[in-house]
């Protein structure tokens, strides 16, 4: 096993009385894009600006290559952060800006500092702006200065603060894409924070959610889509129906539940004991099928309604009382309307059993 | 109605405008004035700047009063400045105080203020003079250049310097490279500011003058005990144009500055 990168150990900090991180600890590799995910509030742009020194742990350590840096301040340690506005140099311009974390450290010289802005630049696609100030750029190309600024340096860990977080949609698709594939060009280690799951799952080799100053899981983005750990995962990461359901009998890899009139059999969460009497089924909307045959291992219901939005079907229909939205991106296999019987399939990596600890506090 | 409370608006300003710029205007009008007496028009002459001109007593005035101004302006820009950026590093119990003692100044009524120094200055022994007069203007120039320095400072997004910290900037770099060029225009401003207001300060500067540093406006006063003459009004719109110059100009930077770096 090799050593990781970067070792945070359990991390604690506290503003005023609220804990924002709570014993958090985490493996970082060496070369791998790992986004920290989770919804606003829940301390993941805490954790990336105490791995960047700009706030203080009360208790814990960061090793990086095996030495503390937990005690060194920002501008002694060798990461370097991309800020989510940015964050450019208003009266300097795009050459300066670029320059200005070697000029600092005075790690170049003239010569190979020209040199080196000038690859740094190309790599992000900004050739020929130099003598441009930020405030004649757009917000997608001051990001890019604002990473070829970070990049110059050679920093062992890039850390992006939702650094696409101000672009319109589109242009965040694309810079998604181009991110992902700097990381990989550069094999610098990115750890990016995001509250946008498919920003998450586009980029990452390994997601980690977090949830009220807690890791709640770690994993591959395709772990973490189809086999989250609990319900506030399931609910966070995909669109799902959540619904209460009996446990049977409980097996290996699959139990057997009931859900109204019908059995099924439906996998178990990794490491979570879907035994006890209730447990919740979670199934993403857009993994189900509606069909007009009789299956094995389904739902059959009445349609409530269909919306065509786009490139997507979405319809609504009513199980035992259940309401469930299935999406669907094609015609079915058959023509229903509302009112119609059918019966719903899925494939088998979207459904999971969970626990119910947390039904409540989630408030499905 | 719209109209007629437009009207009155117009009317009400004009007024206003009269009220405050007619007597600067006949001050001007008044220095071209070839009869010595303000009771009539005699015709147009330049002869009272002429006379201004020679007058040995009002040249060495001018010179003591420009010396003083200078160095006033610089000595508040730098005391102002560094305070201001100080003033963003500490906590913020501590940041209210620096502020309240920094304004104090303003507050204190110049009479007593004058009757202050005075003391304080005779306790020290300090000999009245150039020192005196730049240390006292200061005192009340430092908290214009501090007011106008903190605005522009409130102004810079906090990010920028956390990102050049992360960069590997330490604290003074950061001042160096950061703060201070992107508060510069402001400095330079609040300067300007510094030196119309030495310039034409009369109170403080009644107090501090010693017997062979008189300033100039100081003199303007002692000109008006043997009454007005037109030599007084030559001068004062020499100095009226001359601080009119000086604010102008120092709006003019700023004006520029903040086109040039919406932050």
């Amino acid at each position: 096993m090799q050593e990781p990168l970067l070792k945070l150990i359990n991390i604690n900090k506290y503003y005023g009385d609220s804990h924002i991180l709570k014993d958090i600890s985490l493996d970082i590799n060496d070369g791998e894009f790992l986004t920290l995910l989770g919804p606003s509030g829940c301390g993941k742009t805490t954790l990336l600006r105490c791995i960047a020194g700009l706030v203080s742990i009360e208790s814990g350590d960061i090793l990086l290559r095996g030495e503390s840096i937990k005690d060194l301040p920002a501008n002694k340690r060798n990461v370097n952060t991309v800020f989510q506005n940015y964050a450019l140099f208003p009266h300097l311009n795009v050459y300066d800006n670029v320059a200005y974390g070697p000029r600092i450290r005075k790690s170049m010289n003239e010569t190979k500092l020209k040199r080196r802005v000038a690859e740094v630049l190309e790599m992000v696609q900004m050739s020929g702006y130099e003598e441009r100030r930020p405030h004649q750029l757009s917000g997608g190309q001051m990001q890019r200065v604002a990473i070829a600024r970070a990049l110059i340096n050679e920093p062992d860990i890039l850390l992006l603060d939702e650094p696409l977080g101000a672009l319109d949609l589109k242009l965040r698709k694309y810079m998604q894409t181009e991110l992902a594939q700097l990381q990989k060009q550069t094999g610098t280690t990115f750890v990016y924070v995001t509250h946008d799951q498919e920003e998450a799952l586009n980029m990452s080799d390994r997601i980690v959610v977090i949830h009220e100053g807690r890791i709640l899981q770690s994993g591959s983005p395709r772990e973490v889509y189809n086999n989250p750990r609990n319900l506030f995962i399931a609910n966070f990461i995909g669109d799902r129906n959540i619904i209460k359901v009996k446990v049977l009998e409980k097996g290996d890899e699959y139990s057997r539940i009931r859900l109204g009139n019908h059995e099924l059999y439906i996998r178990c969460s990794g490491n979570a004991e879907c035994a006890g009497d209730m447990a919740v089924l979670a199934i993403h909307m857009d993994k189900m099928r509606i069909s007009c045959n009789e299956m094995p291992n389904s739902l059959t219901g009445e349609v409530l309604s269909i919306h065509y939005a786009g490139s997507q079907i979405r319809t609504e229909v009513s199980v035992d009382g259940k309401k469930i939205t299935v999406i669907e991106y094609r015609n079915s296999d058959c023509d229903y309307e509302a009112g119609d019987h059918v019966t719903i399939t899925w494939e088998d990596s979207g459904a999971i059993l969970l626990p119910m600890e947390d039904f409540e506090e989630n408030g499905i | 109605m719209n109209a007629r409370a437009g009207r009155f608006r117009t009317f009400y300003l004009s007024l206003f405008f009269v009220a405050l710029y007619v007597p600067v205007l006949s001050v001007i009008l008044y220095s071209f004035n070839e009869s010595s007496s303000t009771a009539h028009w005699a015709g147009f002459t330049l002869n009272w700047y002429r006379q201004l001109f020679n007058d040995r007593v009002i040249a060495e005035a001018f010179k003591i009063s420009i010396q003083v101004a200078v160095l006033t302006s610089v000595l508040s820009a730098i005391i102002g400045t560094a305070t201001a950026i100080i003033a963003m590093y500490v906590t913020k119990k501590m940041k209210k105080a620096i502020n309240g003692i920094m304004l104090l100044p303003l507050l204190v009524p110049e009479v007593a203020l004058g009757i202050s120094l005075l003391i304080f200055f005779s306790a020290l022994k300090l000999p009245f003079g150039h020192l005196t007069l730049v240390l006292s203007h200061s005192l009340f120039c430092v908290p214009y250049v501090y007011i106008m320095v903190q605005l522009r400072l409130n102004d810079i997004d906090f990010s920028i310097l956390e990102a050049a910290k992360d960069l590997g900037a330490a604290r003074w770099q950061i001042i160096r490279t950061i703060i201070l060029p992107l508060v510069a225009p402001s400095i330079l401003t609040a300067s300007l500011l510094a030196l119309a207001i030495s310039l034409d300060d009369v109170i403080i500067s009644t107090y501090m003058s010693g017997a062979a540093s008189t300033t100039l406006p100081v003199h303007v006063f002692s000109m008006m005990r043997v009454g007005v003459t037109p030599k007084v009004n030559a001068l004062c719109t020499l100095i009226l144009v001359g601080t009119f110059f000086i604010v102008g100009l120092g709006q003019l930077i700023n004006k520029k500055a903040n086109k040039k770096e919406a932050f």
